[in-house]
């Protein structure tokens, strides 16, 4: 959690966008407010249409809210044109300039700044040497590959030190193995620069592994900002949940809640203690919507869910078990694959799930 | 060559109508050419190969003075319809969104293309000649203006096909990179457009040069244009320095095309 020393650079307050009006309205944002603070690497995390484009291109300035209000470091941005904003953006589609050559696009904001030739060289040269592109400073966009121009629209953008970089879905055109390699880049790059970046992306996976942290959208709502590891391990919702990692779902009926965590007792008797997400308080006799990840759970011999195995698909590094409970629910456990071929259920084999304490929450529905 | 793949070419008969189709196109052209260097004073005998038709035509005064007046007038009006197109274009594709009535401009932006050139004629001879009495003038002006109207639409479509393709996009990176609308004009939008603008420039050049019709009914007493003078003569004695001035006139063409394609083709 950032610390309560750290000053908020983008404040975004009750802000909404409707498309079109009348019947065919479309509301992209729905009273979003977030506060992001300097030097974070911050994500918009969802499915596709709910909203994340629409939200940096607010922040950009390409967009009028229709309600609500964007603050930057404490000031209204509202009325400044695009080129007002101390923010940059990092196009999906590159939008390199085709006529200019790498260093020129790089170049080109500082150029419209009018800042000293000298100074636009060497920042440059800077940032041809960040990104790793100096050989090709004089090629054209279409003369590098998709990974370069990747990397010469982040240069591009870094190279007037925006206060926000904005970032939509940068890495969504390379491929697996690039795709890995400029996440670490972009991690380095933001560390080294100390610019706030808002990345925006449809990748769980990504959003994990490189977020401070992540704000998870649907349907133009906000559903729960968080760390990475709040997200994954307290998911808020039902849809948090699902969205992110693989996750069982299972029904069971509230015994008596008590403060963090509540017994519960599922429909084979066994009863549980589930965490709680903040601001639920369930009352004995509820039903609630229980969530365990995959690899939390283990085969037992006894356990408080029973059911008989469906599939068992082998991952390398771990191997999928589908089991069909008894109550008639797919329960999906992950077992890490070890050196011993320790003899894995078939299919139709009766077994048992144990689930160790922690290792199942409450969620909303 | 999958079987898969269906291509025209390999129906029957496609060669056979490609070479009549070349035919029709070609061959009238290919005689007037090639008659433009006869001997005789007749078009349809062949005495032997002479260039005295071209002599003729390049001695002729009034061949001088009727080209001339055909590429002011060209000149003029391709560059004053080019600058129109031009932001005529900009107004309809470089808004984030539509403005009412866009469509509509798009059409009315095209008129010359769907009014008939003879009732623009005859529209415009009315029009000007009120404002000839009314103001006294009667210079080249009037057909610079009529010409400048008719090629519109010709400098406007290349243009407009241009912006098209460029992606919206680029405009907003230039204003993320903080420049102001202008700059982002001179030095996005511009630079990509100058292939547009120089096919739009170059119909708009030919399409004034060849322009008769409306010419016809615009121009004042000693106002004739290259293929109006052409017109004339054609009424009366039909000798082969008509066929040198054509083959002239229709070497500026090609070369005209041909420069400007080689240009915007070096841009692009
Ligand atoms: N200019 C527009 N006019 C009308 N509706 C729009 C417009 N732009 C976006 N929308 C709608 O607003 C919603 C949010 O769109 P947005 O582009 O922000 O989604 P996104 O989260 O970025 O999705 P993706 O992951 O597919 O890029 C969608 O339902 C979309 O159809
Ligand atoms: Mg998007």
């Amino acid at each position: 959690m950032p610390s309560s020393t750290t000053r908020s650079d983008i404040e975004i307050d009750q802000l909404s966008k409707v498309f079109g009006s009348g019947d065919d309205a479309v509301r992209a944002l729905d009273a979003v407010s977030l506060t992001i603070p300097e030097n974070e690497f911050f994500t918009l995390l969802g499915p596709s249409g709910c909203g994340k484009t629409t939200l940096l291109r607010m922040i950009a300035g390409f967009e009028q809210p229709s309600s609500g209000a964007i603050r930057l470091g404490g000031s209204d941005i509202a009325d400044l044109p695009p080129n007002k904003r101390p923010v940059n953006t990092v196009f999906q589609s590159y939008a390199l300039f085709p006529h200019m050559t790498v260093a020129q696009n790089i170049g080109f904001a500082l150029k419209m700044l009018g800042r000293p030739k000298a100074e636009i060289e060497a920042t440059v040269a800077e940032m041809l040497k960040l990104v790793k592109m100096e050989p090709m400073a004089n090629r054209k966009p279409s003369q590098i590959s998709g990974g370069q121009q990747q990397r010469v629209a982040l240069a591009r953008a870094l190279a007037p030190r925006p206060r926000v970089l904005l970032l939509d879905e940068p890495l969504s055109a390379l491929d697996l193995k690039l795709r890995k390699e400029m996440q670490v880049e972009l991690k380095r790059l933001q560390g080294e620069t100390g610019i706030t970046f808002v990345f925006v992306t449809h990748d769980q996976e990504e959003a994990l592994t490189m977020s401070d942290r992540i704000a998870v959208m649907s349907a133009g709502k906000v559903r729960q900002v968080g760390t990475p590891r709040e997200i994954y391990n307290h998911p808020a919702d039902r849809f948090v949940a699902d969205f992110i990692g693989d996750t069982n779902f299972l029904t069971a009926t509230v015994e008596k809640a008590n403060g963090a965590t509540a017994r519960v007792r599922l429909p084979s008797g066994h009863q549980l203690d589930a965490g709680l997400p903040t601001g639920l308080s369930p009352v004995s006799g509820d039903e609630v919507t229980l969530v365990t990840r995959p690899e939390h759970a283990r085969l037992a011999t006894e356990g408080p869910l029973k059911g008989t195995v469906e599939n068992a698909v082998y991952f390398g590094t771990d191997t999928h078990i589908h089991v069909r409970l008894d109550t008639g629910d797919l329960f999906i456990l992950r077992n890490q694959n070890t050196t011993s071929a320790a003899a894995l259920p078939e299919k139709g084999d009766p077994v048992a799930i144990a689930i160790p304490d922690g290792a199942v929450r409450i969620v909303r529905s | 060559m999958g079987k898969r793949n269906f291509s025209v070419a390999s129906l029957p008969g496609f060669g056979t109508i490609a070479i009549i189709t070349f035919i029709f196109l070609y061959l009238p052209i290919v005689t007037l050419v090639v008659y433009s260097f006869n001997e005789a004073a007749s078009m349809s005998r062949w005495e032997g190969f002479s260039l005295r038709w071209y002599e003729a035509a390049l001695a002729n005064r009034q061949v001088q003075d009727v080209s001339i007046r055909s590429l002011v007038i060209a000149g003029w009006a391709a560059t004053l319809a080019t600058i129109l197109a031009t932001m005529a274009a900009l107004a309809t594709t470089r808004n984030e969104r539509r403005f009412p009535g866009q469509t509509m401009i798009y059409a009315l932006i095209n008129q010359p293309l769907m009014v008939p050139e003879i009732v623009t004629g005859v529209a415009l001879l009315i029009f000007f000649a009120m404002i000839k009495i009314a103001t006294g003038y009667q210079g080249l002006g009037y057909l610079i203006a009529a010409h400048t109207a008719f090629c519109i639409p010709f400098a406007y479509l290349p243009i407009r096909a241009r912006l098209e393709t460029m992606d919206l996009t680029l405009e907003r990176a230039a204003a993320d990179l903080y420049a102001t609308p202008l700059q982002a004009f001179r030095h996005v939008t511009l630079p990509l457009l100058v292939p547009g603008i120089l096919a739009g420039f170059m119909l708009g050049f030919v399409t004034s040069l060849d322009t008769v019709v409306i010419t016809e009914f615009v121009k004042s007493a000693g106002q004739d244009t290259l293929p109006t003078y052409m017109l004339g003569q054609l009424r009366r004695v039909v000798t082969p320095e008509m066929n040198a001035i054509s083959t002239l006139f229709l070497l500026l063409s090609l070369i005209a095309v041909t420069v400007f394609f080689l240009l915007s083709r070096k841009k692009a």
